[in-house]
């Protein structure tokens, strides 16, 4: 399925081609099972691990305010060969030297599995959607964006993007079915890299869009509505009922006024049912 | 046979003084109530009448005011110091409105079909009876559903309307870049319409001002929701959602009054939480269910079905169609990014244009995330009898609702006419499907 093929090309040659210096340009790898990824980090992970409300006021940084740039993509493939999997690249500032700041922020996600396929589009959706799993980071319930907060708690742990991309990759690989490889790249550089970016994805949204519309379609849902009255088999039985209904309110309305012995006020001038 | 304009104007506003009369007694009971929540409805009641005596002074001294949607950039309004109102208002205010019923009932007297939306239906008696305000120009609604256009048919036929002139942005069906760019330039089209027919212009350095003060209001909408979160959520379906809406979208959009409201709203959650209050604070009440409630809050008869669900089950409703926040803040850069984004605000993220005027996977993927961050247990989809567009994604729903494993209800109901499925009816299905479900 190489649906994203192209996109994950251009992401690398954005990577590659994105004007920063050398100490704004991280790469990181991480192996391991989910648990082992999972019990190497300083944090908890998993359902409730960041329960309660992180107020801006606890906030150490904010990342991807859509004012300050933000974008989020996640891209698929059954060729494994084009994912490097652990990889996490940061390219731009990380957490702990942004103490305070609102940081542009583009996260894509780039996942492989050599049998995913379109009926797998919907449930791969859910990915990034991780609610309170990681400790410490939250999202906010945005759609077309991530919008997210670093606590002051976890930032005095040295939560940074390392952390991040490997609570990533181990709960969507514990979570996720099928998925055998995941590649990260964080971009916190400027709010012109994150829009660069965003528009390297910009057709992702409508090529899931037409995979959602084939699967649901696979599923039996009638999606398309190509049919009006004009050629629907039943419109003479719906013309007949709409006969009737008039006639009926026709009498009513006569019936009234001859009991009232006034005019109906401003009768409707056209078919309401039509 | 001419008309009296004049009087007919008058008329038009009679029931809307009475209705701010009505609202002005509950401010003036909120002001004599302790504490913050009776504060920050004393706000919302401040910010409503305002709204609407502002209205009353234009028909009174002949100044332009409009009568539009939320969905229309209502930034651009307030930018220009347009006043307007909202031609659907009365059913989203009908838990007030004594006289709601009987409305309802002239609307089918006068023949309309009892199929049609009643918030569709409520505003064509109101324009047939003389009983709303008649704007200088109407800005109409082609989205989201196909009922709404019957509106505008019966002002351009109304004898006392049919002068007024009508604006339609035309909605394109997709949702990509080209169709924020197209309905940017629509709203262009509307702003010049505006200007031409009111004699008020748009001075971009005002949009700016007003934009930026709404993106505050809609920074704070967005904090306030986090709060929604935590378990037990601070508030239920009394405070919060239906009214950020309100006030974010329907009254003055981007006003210092809004954002005031909003700061309110969120010091009133905080505080709940800090001392471990949930929506209800009966001796004994705990959260048990967290509701999504998928569309507009049961406005006709909302009084006697929510304080049942949250006393009965526990049942919060922890996030609806209106309170979610999947909007857009505005770039004030220049002209071109505040349409833009304007244009995508109110194509797109707008409830319930969001839902039924864009492809079904707006429900599959808005409650996906809903659930997930609001920690959900069951997702009700009214089923509103009006909502047919939405009623054709219902499999979509309930097929994304088994796949993340929380129980989705269809309901099948009328969210103001409390005769089209019964009050008890409804409650019948919802404690059913609870014990159904092992939840009750």
């Amino acid at each position: 399925m190489a649906v994203f093929d192209g996109h994950i090309k251009a992401v690398r040659d954005f990577m590659r081609s994105v004007p920063v210096t050398d100490d704004l340009y991280q790469e990181i790898d991480c192996s391991g099972t989910p648990e082992e990824i999972r019990s190497s980090l300083p944090i908890n992970l998993g359902r409730g691990a960041s329960s309660g409300i992180h107020l801006r006021s606890n906030t150490y940084t904010e990342l991807g305010n859509p004012i300050a740039g933000s974008c989020s993509h996640l891209l698929w493939t059954n060729n494994t060969s084009l994912v490097r999997d652990g990889r996490i690249t940061l390219i731009g500032p990380d957490i702990p030297a942004s103490e305070g700041e609102s940081l542009p922020f583009g996260q894509i996600l780039m996942l492989a599995g050599e049998t995913l396929g379109a009926n797998d589009h919907e449930r791969l959706q859910q990915a990034p959607i991780i609610g309170d799993r990681i400790e410490g980071y939250m999202l906010k319930s945005t759609s077309d964006y991530l919008w997210a907060r670093v606590s002051k708690d976890v930032a005095a742990r040295g939560f940074n993007f390392e952390i991040l991309g490997k609570s990533l990759i181990s709960l969507i690989k514990s979570r996720t079915p099928g998925i055998s490889a995941i590649e990260i790249l964080f971009v916190t550089s400027s709010k012109e890299d994150v829009k660069e970016l965003a528009s390297i994805a910009s057709e992702v949204k409508g090529l899931g869009s037409n995979l959602l519309k084939e699967a649901w379609k696979e599923r039996g849902f009638d999606v398309e509505c190509d049919f009006d009255c004009a050629s629907c088999h039943d419109e003479p039985v719906c013309d007949d009922i709409r006969e009737v209904i008039v006639g009926v309110k026709k009498a009513a309305r006569e019936k009234r006024k001859a009991e009232d012995g006034k005019a109906v006020e401003h009768p409707i001038p056209f078919k309401l049912n039509a | 046979m001419t008309i009296d304009m004049k009087a007919m104007k008058l008329k038009g506003v009679e029931r809307y003084k009475q209705e701010r009369d009505w609202f002005q007694m509950g401010l003036n009971a909120c002001r004599f109530m302790p504490g913050e929540e009776f504060k920050l409805q004393a706000q919302l009641l401040e910010i409503l009448l305002d709204s609407k005596q502002v209205v009353v002074d234009c028909v009174e001294n002949d100044q332009p005011f409009i009568g539009g949607y939320f969905c229309n950039a209502p930034e651009l309004f307030h930018a220009m110091n347009l006043p307007w109102f909202m031609l659907m208002e009365t059913p989203f205010l009908a838990a007030t409105a004594p006289y709601l019923l009987a409305d309802i009932e002239g609307s089918e007297e006068m023949g309309l079909g009892t199929d049609l939306c009643t918030a569709i239906r409520l505003p064509i008696y109101y324009i047939e009876k003389g009983l709303m305000p008649i704007p200088t120009c109407v800005l109409g609604l082609l989205y989201p559903c196909d009922g709404a256009p019957m509106l505008h048919q019966v002002i351009e036929h109304n004898k006392a309307w049919k002068d007024v002139p009508i604006y339609c942005a035309d909605p394109p069906y997709t949702s990509d870049e080209r169709a924020i760019e197209y309905f940017a330039e629509e709203l262009k089209r509307m702003t010049e319409f505006l200007e031409q027919h009111t004699g008020r212009t748009l001075d971009l350095e005002r949009l700016k001002t007003v934009c930026e003060e709404s993106n505050r209001t809609y920074t704070i909408w967005q904090d306030y929701n986090e709060l929604r979160r935590h378990v037990p959520s601070p508030h239920g379906w009394e405070i919060g959602g239906a009214q950020a809406f309100a006030i974010s979208q329907c009254f003055v959009a981007g006003d210092p009054k809004c954002t005031a409201w909003f700061e309110q709203l969120y010091r009133v959650g905080q505080m709940r939480i800090e001392r471990g209050a949930g929506a209800s604070e009966a001796e004994g009440w705990r959260e048990k269910i967290r509701l999504f409630w998928f569309d507009i809050m049961p406005y006709g008869w909302i009084f006697e079905f929510m304080p049942w669900l949250e006393s009965t089950f526990g049942a919060v409703i922890v996030m609806d169609m209106f309170g979610n926040f999947p909007y857009t803040l505005i770039d004030t850069t220049s002209e071109e990014t505040i349409f833009h984004d304007l244009a995508k605000r109110n194509l797109i993220d707008s409830p319930m244009i969001r839902q039924a005027r864009g492809t079904a996977e707006n429900f599959s993927n808005d409650i996906r995330r809903i659930v997930e961050d609001y920690k959900i247990d069951v997702v009700i989809w009214p089923g509103h009898m009006g909502h047919k567009d939405g009623a054709a994604t219902i499999g979509i729903m309930r097929d994304t609702c088994r796949e993340i494993g929380v129980p989705f209800l269809h309901i099948g109901l009328d969210l103001f006419d409390k005769r089209y499925t019964s009050i008890d009816e409804v409650k019948e299905k919802v404690t059913d499907f609870f014990k159904g479900m092992g939840l009750a």
